[in-house]
């Protein structure tokens, strides 16, 4: 099978006249003669869009979101999970958690191979959480705070010593989240200079090829994969196509078979699904748990009354959102835990509905009474740049704002600007943006309202400033709480006392979806959708 | 010749100076910007870690005084390093010219389409000027000029891939074919012709403005009287003596253009998802990568400088009665 | 100076530039009466979202995702997308004057120093570098004009330093200094003056390219967002394009006979002030 890269057809194209000899042709003829059709042919072959492109391929070194995408394809974790996020096994084939809840021991899958032959052993896991996920991953160090060893008694066992109970780390397993390395490659001096990092060795079922960056990423299927006979993909395409107007014809074209998250705008989304081989499915992301919120500078003089943010959270219309907006992608929050959640979400919390009146009664009684040009006072509003659903709520908001006497100045600067703003500069009065609760409260929805975690400068910590120890006290316990319904309980306590407050009016849930051609079989295998494995997916030949 | 040699020796040195007065430029500017790349990186990753931070901006050199980045980075520069992305952690060279086939591809294909398709129009509307054809193609190049790039690229995508089917929207190639040498040329040609086409409508315009201008004016000249004085017959007067005449100002806007179409490279890059330097750039900007932006905006102005001093010495070999004064 | 009362004629016998000035003038108008006659908030969010024009008479031209009226959007789309077009070109041609202006009157070292200087600016990718600016201090129609005018000004220092140099070799200019009449009192009676016919030629051609220049930002994404340009209407219907494409359309249609128009009655005034026209 011969392969041409990117540069050699342009060094072919530049032998066609734009370059002239100079340059001309540096590939061997040999490389080139044998070229063949028929093995083309056979290749069942997926063309798999992610966007934007990620800027390194090893989800051990970061959390963004789109590395994980494309990391998890090539590197696992001990666990998978079924649709209620309860543990499964993966690199882990069992394990057993002791009463207190301070020791974890894990029995490793046998005969698992690297894919550059090596065997998998408890090394390589006691290496990757103690060298890796502790110390480099941005949010390993608050999972794994209290994982003081991993022990291997056995190359096949793995035993986590705990210095306190740490239920949450039990749902952080995923090869997205906390992919296992080989330690044979990254036992160096700085293991996020190994050349592998962007050209990953796992256990996964497929292999890196090659990375032509701002083009694709090109994968292909693993032969000795573990899970015998999977995946049913020869060759995995990822694709980086940066218009979204050019995502949705690469769909209608059949140029691209799969995308998850919003791939393209949300009125095509729909479009889309009507179209006979097009599929679109909102299963897959319940690991995500993606909200969209507003919050409060609590430092602000104007919103120290907490029937401001009441008659705000009273004026904000979600059921125009979710229809004009997110296009019907979106379903109300109540609070800050998704719904999604179903271990930890509560519903018994004080509502907003929305009714304008109510919000104007409440800022007449709160001291804002509407001036002689019909406005109560002015404020800003910096929505999140991330995308143009973000920017169109910013929009909407001026709006709705502007019908209970509330003058809002939009600022929408670009991410850096945005992220320095609310986070390191607190410069703002209001802002939204969309965050995961992930698989855990404690680990997504507590940093957003733990005092110890005004962190200056950090993004997606608590940034509006709010305090209260009573708060703190409710989410540091649940955070060490092995017994699951009294974690519930506490976490109900957390929401109900979070919507009483109301730094942050939790909007919508997102219903993040993935669009693909229907010649994609078991798009649904799999809980973790787009950021699994896709050892499960396979193409109709 | 030798004040040639002086001449073009005299327009390096100061073209090294602009190129250097422009990574100050940009440098400061950019440090003026709120937010570095690693706020960007921990924006991404939806979390992050004041510790681990502090070390990557440590690691980046982001945490020392603007004046001392400066200065790294010049002394960087005049040995021809251009430093690593932060975003991708590679060398910035090597990002550059991994990408720069592609932009030179798409701008080279364009120019030309822009030169030909202009020189052409030019060429034909003024040999009878008021005509139908004239008016005609005026109004064409005027439809080129004043349509915005990405709503063209938009419209045409809409036209000739989905609609027709004729020609792929996005890419440069087919990616995991396997083609034979000249299947693979064809298959980047076939990717190449929308978006070149759309880059070049508008510099065609442009240049079939200035033909038909230069055409009349050079038409009014004493020679070409001389000329049709002698018989020579109307297409041998057109060809051989108006023409070649007139093609001189388009070379010098040539060099002129190659700032503009690099800059009409970026919409046009990211309408057709080309993988090319433009789209780059503007993602670079997003990301906060100050090194990589630097580093294209610094190539480019190199780029742009060294074809103005081609063409300052076409122009000096085409026309002998320009002299070059240092 | 007598050529003034023949200047309209002859702009006005170019039949397309003439067709140009009523294009313009309806444009002009729609910005300035337009807002009195069609008195609909366009940031007003309607019941009916992504309606389709000619569909309801309350909203001639549709509404947008948002339900906003895009009759109204338009109209006071041409005040902003006017305004941006002339102030970017006011603000870079009084520049291109003050330092073509400068270099082409003093010569020598001054020239020097100020020709590298819009060198630097004419070397930088300009579209790029009014992306880098726009996206470095935030999207408002302040940094949009000022950005574009940075990049837009070099052409005209070069033609205003050429008409300087040539200008203040000729024998009145001369005499003016012999005299010993001030320079400033010269720069501004004597040359500028005369000097004006292919600045004016070229600024009509910048309002064009201006409002081409916003358009693109928006459609990356790089508009005020607390003002309705032409620009920002189809950054808000990019998102739509597919299935609403009349969101982007109507004001890129706009865009481009504005921008015709502009040209046109550019090409027409270079026609009438040089009639033997060097085209550049």
């Amino acid at each position: 099978m011969t392969k041409i890269s990117n540069r050699d057809r342009l060094r072919l194209i530049g032998g066609l006249g734009a370059f002239s000899a100079m340059n001309a042709i540096a590939v061997p003829a040999a490389v080139l003669g044998g070229s063949s059709a028929a093995s083309a042919q056979g290749q069942r072959t997926l063309s798999w869009s992610v966007n934007p492109e990620p800027p390194s391929l090893n989800a051990a070194f970061t959390s963004a979101s789109i590395v994980q995408q494309v990391s998890s394809k090539m590197m696992e974790g001990l666990c998978t999970y079924d649709h209620e996020l309860n543990p499964l096994p993966g690199l882990a084939k069992s394990w057993e958690i002791s009463p207190n809840g301070e020791t974890i021991v894990f029995k490793l899958r046998e005969g698992v191979k690297w894919h550059d032959g090596k065997p998998f052993t408890s090394a390589d896991v006691k290496f990757t959480f103690e060298e890796i996920l502790k110390k480099r991953h941005p949010r390993g160090r608050a999972t794994y705070a209290n994982l003081e060893a991993v022990e291997t008694p056995d190359a096949m066992t793995a035993v986590f010593k705990l210095s306190g109970p740490s239920p949450y780390i039990m749902s952080s397993l995923a090869g997205a989240e906390s992919p296992i390395l080989p330690k044979h490659i990254y036992d160096k001096a700085d293991p996020s200079k190994v050349r592998e990092v962007n050209a990953p060795i796992g256990t996964g079922p497929f292999k890196f090829v090659n990375w032509e960056r701002g083009s694709h990423l090109m994968l292909e299927r693993n032969p000795d994969y573990w899970d015998a006979g999977k995946p049913g993909i020869d060759q995995l395409i990822v694709r980086f196509i940066p218009d979204t107007g050019a995502r949705v014809v690469a769909f209608e074209t059949g140029e691209l078979d799969l995308a998850g998250g919003f791939p393209v705008g949300l009125d095509d989304i729909v479009r889309l699904s009507k179209e006979p081989n097009i599929g679109v499915t909102s299963f897959g992301f319940a690991m995500l748990g993606a909200m969209h919120y507003f919050e409060f500078n609590m430092r602000d003089p104007q919103f120290q009354d907490v029937r401001v943010r009441q008659a705000m959270a009273h004026a904000i219309d979600r059921d125009f959102l979710i229809k004009n907006v997110w296009f019907g992608f979106a379903s109300a929050a109540t609070g800050p835990v998704s719904q999604k959640l179903a271990n930890s979400y509560s519903a018994d919390v004080p509502a907003y509905p929305f009714d304008p009146a109510r919000a104007e009664a409440l800022l007449d009684e709160a001291g804002f009474p509407r001036k002689d040009d019909g406005i109560r006072f002015r404020i800003t509003h910096d929505p999140s740049p991330y995308n143009d659903r973000f920017k169109r709520f910013g929009e909407y908001f001026k709006q709705a704002m502007a019908t209970i006497g509330v003058a809002v100045d939009l600022r929408i600067g670009d991410v850096g600007t945005w992220l320095r703003r609310v986070w390191t500069d607190n410069d703002y009065q209001t802002t939204s943006y969309g965050i995961y609760n992930t698989t855990d409260p404690s680990i997504g929805v507590q940093r957003m309202y733990w005092s110890k975690n005004i962190r200056k400068g950090v993004p997606y910590t608590n940034g509006s400033g709010y305090s209260n120890p009573e708060m703190d006290r409710i989410m540091e316990a649940a955070q060490v709480e092995p017994d699951p319904m009294k974690r519930k309980a506490l976490f109900a306590d957390m929401q109900r006392k979070a919507m009483t407050d109301l730094p942050i009016i939790p909007i919508l849930n997102e219903d993040y979806v993935t669009v693909y051609n229907k010649r994609v079989q078991n798009v649904e295998g799999d809980v973790a959708g787009v950021y699994g494995t896709f050892a499960d997916i396979s193409i109709a030949s | 010749m030798n004040s040639l040699v002086r001449y073009l020796g005299w327009r390096t040195t100061q073209s090294i100076g602009v190129v250097i007065a422009i990574a100050c430029i940009n440098f400061l500017i950019l440090h003026i910007a709120p937010g570095d790349a690693v706020d960007i990186m921990a924006g991404e990753a939806g979390a992050g870690d004041p510790e681990y931070m502090e070390a990557l901006r440590k690691s980046f050199g982001l945490d020392q005084p603007v004046h001392i980045q400066l200065f790294h980075y010049l002394w960087n520069l005049f040995q021809f390093n251009l430093g690593y992305s932060f975003h991708y952690g590679i060398p910035v060279s090597e990002l550059i010219f991994d990408k720069l086939p592609a932009t030179l591809l798409l701008m080279v294909a364009s120019l030309l389409i822009a030169l030909l398709g202009g020189i052409v129009l030019g060429v034909t509307a003024s040999r009878r000027p008021g005509s139908i054809y004239d008016t005609t193609i005026s109004l064409v190049s005027l439809l080129g000029y004043a349509t915005p790039l990405f709503w063209l690229g938009l419209m045409l995508i809409v036209v000739f891939s989905l609609k027709l089917g004729l020609l792929p929207s996005n890419g440069m190639y087919t990616i995991g074919k396997n083609y034979s040498v000249w299947g693979a040329a064809l298959d980047v040609l076939h990717h190449l012709i929308l978006p070149a086409v759309t880059l070049a409508l508008f510099f065609m315009a442009t240049y079939t403005r200035i033909m038909r201008a230069q055409m009349l004016q050079v038409f009014g000249q004493e020679f070409v009287r001389t000329a049709r004085s002698k018989g020579i017959s109307e297409r041998r007067v057109v060809y051989r003596h108006v023409l070649r005449n007139a093609v001189l100002p388009l070379v010098s806007l040539f060099g002129v253009q190659v700032g503009g179409v690099l800059g009409g490279a970026v919409v046009v890059e990211v309408v057709f998802g080309w993988p090319g330097l433009g789209r780059l750039a503007f993602d670079s900007i997003f990301q906060r990568d100050f090194n990589l932006l630097m580093g294209i905006l610094f190539f480019s102005s190199v780029l742009v400088v060294i074809v103005n001093l081609l063409v300052d010495f076409l122009y000096a070999l085409l026309d002998p009665r320009i002299e070059v004064v240092a | 100076m007598t050529q003034k009362p023949s200047f309209l004629s002859l702009l006005l016998r170019n039949k397309a530039a003439a067709m140009g000035l009523v294009v313009l003038a309806v444009v002009l108008l729609t910005a300035i009466i337009g807002p009195f006659l069609y008195q609909v908030d366009p940031w007003a969010i309607t019941g009916q979202t992504l309606l389709w024009p000619g569909v309801d008479p309350a909203h001639p031209l549709g509404t947008d995702v948002l339900g906003r009226d895009v009759l109204s959007g338009l109209i006071s789309g041409a005040r902003i997308s006017l305004l941006i077009g002339v102030s970017a070109t006011a603000a870079s041609v009084m520049v291109g004057i003050v330092i073509g202006g400068l270099a082409g009157y003093f010569r020598g070292q001054v020239d020097n120093v100020l020709m590298r200087l819009t060198e630097i600016f004419q070397t930088i990718p300009s579209f790029i570098f009014v992306i880098m600016l726009v996206a470095v201090f935030h999207p408002s129609i302040t940094v949009v004009v000022l950005s574009i005018a940075t990049v837009s000004w070099p052409p005209v220092a070069r033609l205003v330093r050429g008409e300087f140099l040539s200008l203040r070799q000729r024998p009145y200019v001369q005499s003016c200094i012999v005299v010993g009449m001030g320079e400033l009192r010269i720069i501004f009676t004597q040359i500028l003056p005369n000097a004006m016919a292919p600045i004016v030629v070229t600024a009509s051609i910048m309002v064009a390219s201006a409002i081409l220049i916003e358009a693109g930002l928006a459609f990356l994404g790089l508009q005020d967002p607390n003002v309705m340009s032409w620009g920002a209407m189809i950054g808000f219907g990019r998102t739509v394009l597919r299935t609403a494409w009349y969101l982007s359309a109507i004001p890129g249609i706009v865009i481009f006979f504005t921008v015709l128009a502009i040209s046109l009655v550019g090409e027409g005034l270079n026609d009438a002030l040089n009639p033997r026209g060097t085209g550049q």
